[in-house]
């Protein structure tokens, strides 16, 4: 009993921290760039996917029953860092034809599409990521080299997986607050304003757009190596807006409320349910969820847009009062 | 050349389908400035009561109009109620298109659950299939194709020279200038919600016709083609739509047959995206003009 409550408590450990890294990204882009992208969740499959078929070994082989591209088993960090690549890779190229400056809400139209479509054709097209049945048997990164028990490995996991969150937090954080950060908010509050004082709005979004990305790939990466398998099921286009809510609940612009939100939104609101009695017919429960995801972001955006920790709007002045003393 | 013929006259089927939507979908846009996201969502609804009205004997050709009633009803139910609900509290056109992406979601979910999860069959009586030169096509289809070109100038006939296709398009062209010239902008708005509506229902049932079946995610699959063929042909032009959607289909099912169908959607988006990336003028018309919700 004990065991596998600590068995469950690690894991949900993981999932917070992918989430969290989600969040952090789509804060980034959302809360501080302005830039809808509607399409989050497609940065961290293309991670998650390269990081399962590099770790799988060449297609064909071992894994004979299943159909991948850039089929290779490589050593522990390259996955990861491949996926992260991936993301920020796919990020450029969608950027280039969706951040044009157009219309905020077109662009958001544009990227919500780009995940429609990126999930119909990874579904359709067996010999590039397996279609519908997606990538299942991804090795664990060094569970023979430590020697661990499951156990111990799924702490150590989520330490892993704790340690690269605290390292994105920190530095997302810091960049938030530097002039780069203070340029996006400006891009975001006036963007003619901005472009007015000479900010290259369209390179701006562009990097923040990248950045973002490259983060989205890297807790799909974590994710997949963990969990072992990866198809269409984990990110249909409605996985973008649990995320979404979540920032909405816990406060758009502040760190410490997307954590917040994540903690409450995909950690203890999707998990609780698991431990009430079902009701209905199978699947019920997960269209209620759904449901119930898409009203929390409505109320939010009618009674309190701002979250749970409202963004703080003190940092400007103080960075004056800073420079000039 | 058979087959090029034979992917072509699909593409005029499928461009149908994309057309009525798109028209409706271009209409509510281009008057309210609301991006609907949640338009594939009431198509679904749209199919389901037509799907519940032929359980109950109804024939699907009746079902049209019973699919576009409901579409009608229930899109002016969010444009009057839960979007200017929104409005009135400051929201603008980046908190809307989130607002509508939300009940999206909602209502499609709400249908995962009552639907089971399941898919119906929807079929419809088939008589023997046309043989036009090296091209077959059922009857069914053909008549879809000509529900698309009745709507379309039915369509145009209303905007062109009755008194309230005039005032919905003064309206489209300059909000507050209209209602200073008198026009009932709210009566106007109203009209277009539910001519609107009425196009999106009657589309999800032509899908529904054409594919012979219907699920939860039936107008969510097919939402990215209303939309690009929106903003292809530009926002609340119901020729432009009608344009952008026979490019649309007749690429999307040329690529099908040549290239394998699980790109076919992609190529349609596809075309989106070059002209986003060479001539985005094309696509977004004037940015300098202050754009509002008008609602």
């Amino acid at each position: 009993m004990l065991s596998s409550w600590s068995f469950y408590i690690s894991t949900l450990v993981v999932y917070f921290g992918v989430d969290a890294l989600s969040g952090i990204s789509l804060n980034l882009q959302y809360g501080y760039a302005g830039v809808v992208n509607f399409g989050f969740i497609v940065f961290q499959a293309v991670g998650a996917y390269v990081a399962a078929a590099v770790t799988l070994g060449p297609s064909g082989g071992v894994s004979a029953f299943q159909h991948y591209v850039f089929g290779a088993s490589l050593p522990f960090p390259l996955p990861l860092v491949l996926a992260t690549a991936a993301g920020a890779v796919l990020a450029a190229f969608v950027g280039l034809f969706s951040l044009r400056r157009i219309r905020r809400d077109y662009q958001a139209a544009v990227l919500l599409v780009v995940s429609l479509i990126a999930f119909q054709v990874v579904e359709a097209d067996v010999p590039l990521f397996n279609g519908s049945n997606g990538l299942v048997g991804v090795p664990r990164p060094l569970q023979s080299v430590l020697g661990l028990s499951l156990q111990g490995y799924q702490w150590v996991y989520a330490g892993w997986v704790m340690v690269l969150c605290a390292v994105v937090y920190v530095l997302v954080r810091w960049l938030s607050r530097s002039t780069w950060g203070r340029a996006l908010r400006a891009m975001r509050d006036q963007e003619d304003a901005a472009a007015g004082i000479g900010l290259n709005i369209t390179a701006l979004r562009m990097q923040v757009f990248i950045l973002g990305g490259a983060i989205a790939g890297l807790s799909g990466g974590l994710l997949v190596e963990f969990i072992g398998a990866w198809s269409p099921d984990a990110w249909t286009y409605a996985e973008t807006f649990v995320i979404f809510t979540a920032i909405f609940v816990g406060g758009v612009s502040n760190y410490r409320g997307v954590l917040l939100g994540v903690l409450l939104v995909p950690i203890v609101f999707l998990q609780v349910p698991q431990f009430l009695p079902q009701i209905g017919y199978p699947g019920l429960t997960d269209s209620l969820q759904w449901m119930i995801i898409g009203l929390v972001w409505m109320l939010c955006l009618l009674w309190r847009p701002q979250g749970i920790l409202p963004e703080r709007r003190n940092l400007a002045p103080a960075y004056l009062t800073a420079e000039s003393a | 050349m058979g087959t090029l013929l034979s992917a072509i006259a699909f593409g005029l089927i499928l461009a149908s389908v994309i057309a009525i939507a798109g028209m409706g979908f271009t209409l509510q846009f281009g008057l309210t400035n609301v991006l609907n996201l949640s338009f594939g969502a009431v198509m679904t609804v749209g199919g389901f009561a037509a799907y519940l009205a032929r359980d109950h004997g109804v024939s699907a050709w009746y079902g049209l109009a019973i699919g576009g009633a409901v579409g009608a009803v229930v899109t002016l139910a969010i444009g009057r109620g839960l979007f200017r609900l929104y409005a009135r509290r400051g929201a603008q056109l980046l908190e809307m298109i989130m607002v509508t992406l939300g009940l999206g979601l909602v209502i499609n979910y709400a249908i995962q659950a009552i639907s089971r999860n399941n898919i119906y069959q929807f079929n419809v009586l088939q008589s023997a299939p046309l043989h036009l030169g090296a091209v077959t096509i059922t009857p069914t289809q053909a008549i879809l194709i000509g529900i698309a070109v009745v709507v379309f100038v039915g369509l145009e006939a209303v905007l062109r020279l009755t008194k309230i296709g005039t005032a919905l398009r003064a309206m489209a062209a300059e909000p507050s200038l209209a209602r200073s010239c008198g026009i009932r902008t709210g009566r106007v708005v109203i009209i277009t919600w539910l001519l609107s509506g009425f196009l999106c229902g009657m589309a999800g049932v032509v899908y529904i016709i054409n594919s012979q079946s219907v699920g939860y995610a039936t107008g969510e699959l097919f939402l990215p083609l209303v939309i690009a063929a929106a903003l292809l042909g530009g926002a609340g032009s119901p020729a432009g739509a009608v344009a952008a959607a026979i490019v649309m289909g007749v690429v999307t099912e040329v690529v099908s047959a040549y290239g394998g169908p699980q790109f076919s959607t992609a190529a349609g988006f596809g075309i989106l995206v070059l002209v986003l990336i060479c001539r985005p003028r094309a696509v977004l018309g004037d940015r300098g003009r202050e754009t509002r919700l008008t609602l």
